[in-house]
């Protein structure tokens, strides 16, 4: 019988919600994470009382499950539906390489950013025949 | 400002999450209820005269007088803000509407406006065609699965455009746009040329460009 004293601990919201934002901006294709209101007026208020940001991902821990939701702006010319993927893939494996929870990720593309340019001689060109 | 810690009891913060007992001061009193009478004002005998209480009471004080500076300090809001507040309500406010994205890791899904917006951008980037609008919707098909895409489209074209060649080319970027920038397969593509445009003409005529 071991003399060690039993312990536990629970890895909490905050926690997961600031790995799954690591992660997820680390991921290639994402420009920004995009929080709701609730996460604007808390980020503006630590700006202006010169805290650190609140998370920009929703995270809840139920026992040894994790959801994570999180809206992601990228860039055209990455694939919205492979970049979803991939986030999904490399939050859940970082949240259950740090926490040891299972984890549900949910991805919305909310904005994809086009860089507007001048059309070139090599653009479709559908004028008249 | 009361400091009674959550009791955990209904009704109270605690239903969120029960909090553990709080460790009581040496001399068996409870600290927060020593912070309270020293905000108060009313500390009794033992609490004065305890040096335990006595630094509890100190802390209290000591976490007063910083939050009254800070409380005073003038609050200068980043320029921004009001830009930011106002996109976050505006956002918050619009009723998202989302096209699901086929993911086997999880619930994926791409908000249908920003997928409207690329396919604009598709056919602007096209000589001779302008979006005016776009629509996309992907309907479940049986089994509750999404099924391919649905973009509706109006746009105008310039003035002696073959407009049948025209919207067939548009019809080309879109399904091709759907695949390789959206991940979204396009089932069926509904073009409606509402008018047309001559370049660096201004002409007053309805239903002429202008």
């Amino acid at each position: 019988m071991s003399d060690e004293p039993e312990t536990t601990y629970r890895p909490g919201d905050a926690l997961v919600a600031r790995v799954a934002a690591e992660a997820a901006a680390g991921v290639p294709g994402v420009v920004a994470l995009r929080t709701d209101l609730a996460g604007t007026l808390l980020g503006l208020a630590g700006q202006v009382v010169g805290t650190k940001r609140a998370p920009v991902v929703g995270a809840r821990v139920d026992g040894r499950q994790a959801e994570v939701t999180l809206s992601v702006v990228t860039r055209l010319g990455f694939n919205c539906r492979d970049l979803a993927r991939a986030v999904q893939r490399e939050v859940g494996e970082a949240v259950r390489a740090y926490t040891g929870l299972d984890t549900l990720v949910r991805v919305t593309v909310v904005e994809v950013l086009i860089d507007r340019s001048p059309a070139t001689p090599a653009d479709a060109d559908v004028s008249a025949r | 400002m009361a400091l009674t810690p959550d009791t955990g009891l209904p009704g109270t913060a605690g239903d969120v999450e029960a909090h553990a007992p709080v460790e009581p001061l040496a001399c068996g009193r409870d600290a927060a209820e020593v912070w309270d009478h020293a905000e108060a004002g009313t500390l009794d005998e033992h609490e004065r005269s305890c040096p335990h209480c006595g630094a509890a009471a100190a802390d209290a004080r000591g976490l007063e007088a910083m939050v009254g500076r800070l409380a005073q300090e003038p609050l200068i809001p980043p320029a921004s803000v009001v830009d930011r507040v106002v996109g976050a309500v505006l956002a918050e406010l619009r009723p998202r509407d989302l096209i699901p994205l086929d993911s086997p890791h999880g619930p994926a899904a791409l908000d249908a406006t920003a997928a409207a917006a690329v396919l604009r951008g598709v056919v602007d980037a096209m000589a001779g065609m302008r979006a005016r609008s776009c629509r996309i919707t992907r309907p479940s098909a049986s089994g509750g699965t999404p099924g391919p895409a649905e973009v509706a489209m109006t746009v105008t074209a310039r003035f002696g455009v073959d407009l049948a060649s025209a919207t067939a080319r548009v019809r080309q970027m879109v399904v091709a746009a759907g695949e390789q920038a959206l991940g979204v397969p396009v089932a069926r593509v509904d073009i409606e040329v509402v008018d047309v445009f001559v370049d660096g003409a201004f002409v007053d005529e309805p239903g002429v460009a202008r």
